[in-house]
């Protein structure tokens, strides 16, 4: 019998499956951006838009994505259903706060962000204060927490008559060569963030305490001070991009909407481990871009929001159930 | 055999008595919560002291009552349901627009939905994929799918869902009895048939469920179908009461059907199926937000009272479980 009969693949194949196969192990984000070709491919296919100026669309609006991308993806990593679904309540009220500090005469811009960040903050530590000590599990507490930051948005909403500060909208829409400024600082953004993951000693344990919690802390790791970091550099990022937003567009209750899904959506898309211990800088930003070119293509081919919600549920579905397997429910 | 020494014994008794007397407090606080929320509307709401001003305060509970039972069935496994809200909108939408019109269209789309939940149900089992995110995911197919029949509210009510839902014992209100017979067919299922041993056997020892030979598969695909089937009646009773179909005034539902699934006993772990205290659960929850309507609390407060209103209970039960130990 040959090798062929016995069902074995020729040698020179097996060795490019090989290839491949450790490719996407060691490198899980080169699916979302072979995505991302077929997609850019795509609008200029249908729409006869210019290739380049696709692309710098998608990339000045990606960076308000990434920022809370990789919020939470640092949640995510720590594993045991950690997740935090209060970003999408945290943005609104953080750009509400950040923008009136920020009205209340020129040169507090500063003391505006500032004020978001502390926005950020306390929403993580309500998040934290009820995971850890009232032990409600993560899904939950964050929705509850959420929903308490929301009414206190609608709140602010209710006489709400502040401008954007003209220094920090300046700063959102200017670019450098067609690239967005903001798109500039989120790559090193993600830079940092990957250091913090992949380089530094908390990184590690944030990692660790994803895969097994508990050999993690038979291990001596700080695993409730992981958990603490990883969901305020969650709240602080997500209001810092609230804040952002809000500056970019202007301010509302509803601008966090779409960041629900979309957050977990890039970090899931991107090939970070869902049940944690496994994140991917470089790949939230793939799936930002994937994400929001998907938009545009649907819009370029005139279907209406509504069909793009089924469009999107269905695909962060069917990618979940293609690379399930090795995930923990 | 091993006899403790006296000593041991007693201290064995006095644990088990601390056992049941946590376990009767437990399964006493969804009535306990419920008496007491009837009895602060009563002395706060003067006009619901009659036959018809309950019914108008309680008619309106049903919807969620039944999404209740509905997240009940998924949280009995362990899993939680993100789309129970959009889910009840679905089938509020698809029963205004085509039950009257059409009927074998509307029978038809909701047997797909409960297919569909079946189908979200195997693959979160096949996929070993965290339910939440194919829950969450799903809810923007059913919030989707429902906005592209329905961009803006509107349809109507069958005749015969109308007048069901608005009949008027004049005894009772019949939302109490609309309760009794939810309670009622949520335990036959789940404590007097065989399957509802195993799903609730499913939720607490996993692998004692395989290794009596049950199929975890089916069970997921049956827990979830169920799921469907309440949240499709659901949907039924909204359009009944509203006598229009609108994708979004059901959203809410999600996280006050988790809070009634959970004050009425249901743990995340799952193991735990209890229809009746669901059902206790969610008029509790729901009276909460009608008292809040009727003292005219600013509607930005309302999301936020909802939120609360779950970490109270969780946190009552954490205490609960803390004193005891």
């Amino acid at each position: 019998m040959t090798a062929a009969e016995l069902g074995v693949p020729a040698p020179h194949k097996r060795r490019a499956w090989a290839t491949a196969k450790s490719l996407a192990v060691e490198l899980p984000w080169i699916w979302v951006f072979l995505a991302v070709v077929a997609m850019w491919a795509g609008i200029v296919a249908v729409s006869g838009r210019g290739l380049l100026g696709t692309m710098t669309a998608a990339i000045a609006l990606a960076p308000f994505l990434v920022i809370v991308g990789i919020g939470q993806m640092f949640v995510i990593t720590s594993g045991n259903g950690n997740i935090d679904l209060s970003v999408q309540y945290t943005m609104p009220l953080a750009g509400f706060v950040g923008i009136s500090v920020m009205s209340g005469g020129s040169g507090r811009a500063a003391l505006g962000a500032l004020a978001a960040i502390g926005v950020g903050t306390a929403v993580a530590a309500a998040n934290l204060f009820c995971i850890l000590v009232l032990a409600i599990p993560p899904i939950v507490a964050t929705l509850s927490v959420g929903l308490m930051a929301y009414s206190a948005s609608s709140l602010q909403a209710q006489s709400f008559s502040a401008l954007p500060d003209p220094g920090l909208h300046a700063f959102t829409v200017s670019s450098v060569g067609g690239v967005s400024w903001l798109a500039i600082a989120c790559v090193g953004l993600a830079l940092v963030a990957g250091g913090a993951l992949h380089r530094m000693t908390y990184g590690r344990a944030l990692q660790a305490v994803g895969q097994n919690r508990r050999a993690a802390s038979l291990a001596g790791l700080p695993v409730t001070r992981v958990i603490i970091i990883s969901y305020v550099v969650c709240g602080v990022l997500a209001a810092i991009s609230g804040l952002l937003l809000a500056t970019y567009v202007s301010p509302s209750v509803s601008i966090g909407q779409p960041y629900l899904l979309n957050s977990i959506a890039v970090v899931v898309l991107g090939g970070s481990l869902v049940s944690g211990g496994r994140s991917n800088v470089v790949g939230v930003w793939g799936g930002a871009l994937f994400l929001l070119l998907l938009t545009t293509l649907l819009n370029v081919m005139n279907i209406a929001v509504a069909t793009q919600d089924i469009v999107k549920g269905a695909l962060i579905i069917l990618v979940l159930a293609l690379v399930g397997t090795d995930q923990g429910s | 055999m091993i006899v403790p020494a006296p000593r041991e014994r007693l201290r064995h008794r006095r644990l088990h008595e601390l056992d049941d007397w946590r376990q009767t407090t437990s399964d006493a606080l969804p009535a306990f919560a419920l008496v007491g929320m009837l009895v602060c509307t009563l002395v706060l709401v003067p006009g619901a002291r009659s036959v018809s001003g309950l019914e108008l305060l309680l008619s309106s509970a049903i919807p969620l009552v039944i999404a209740s039972l509905s997240q009940m069935f998924v949280i009995v496994l362990g899993d939680i349901d993100l789309g129970t809200g959009y889910l009840v909108g679905l089938a509020n939408v698809i029963s205004a627009r085509f039950l009257e019109s059409s009927p074998e269209v509307a029978v038809g789309l909701l047997i797909l939905v409960v297919l569909a939940y079946m189908a979200a149900g195997a693959l979160i089992h096949l996929r070993k994929i965290p339910s939440i995110i194919v829950t969450l995911g799903a809810s923007f197919i059913w919030l989707g799918w429902a906005l592209v029949i329905f961009p803006i509210p509107g349809g109507d009510s069958p005749g015969w869902l109308s007048s069901l839902m608005s009949w008027e014992p004049s005894f009772v209100p019949a939302a109490v009895v609309f309760a009794l017979v939810i309670a009622a067919v949520g335990y036959l299922i789940t404590n007097r048939t065989a399957y509802g041993t195993v799903m609730r056997g499913a939720g607490s020892n996993r692998l004692a469920v395989t290794r009596y030979g049950w199929s975890m598969l089916r069970v997921r695909v049956v827990c979830y179908g169920l799921a469907a089937v309440f949240g499709i009646i659901a949907g039924l009773a909204l359009t009944g009461i509203t006598s229009s179909g609108d994708p979004n005034a059901s959203a809410n539902y999600t996280l006050l059907a988790i809070a009634s699934v959970i004050l009425g006993g249901g743990e995340f772990a799952g193991g735990r199926a209890l229809p009746v205290g669901t059902v206790m659960g969610a008029f509790s929850i729901s009276l909460v937000g009608q008292l809040l309507v009727f003292f005219n609390v600013s509607s930005a407060y309302q999301a936020g009272a909802q939120g609360m209103i779950l970490v109270a209970v969780l946190a009552g039960r954490a205490l609960l479980r803390i004193g005891v130990r």
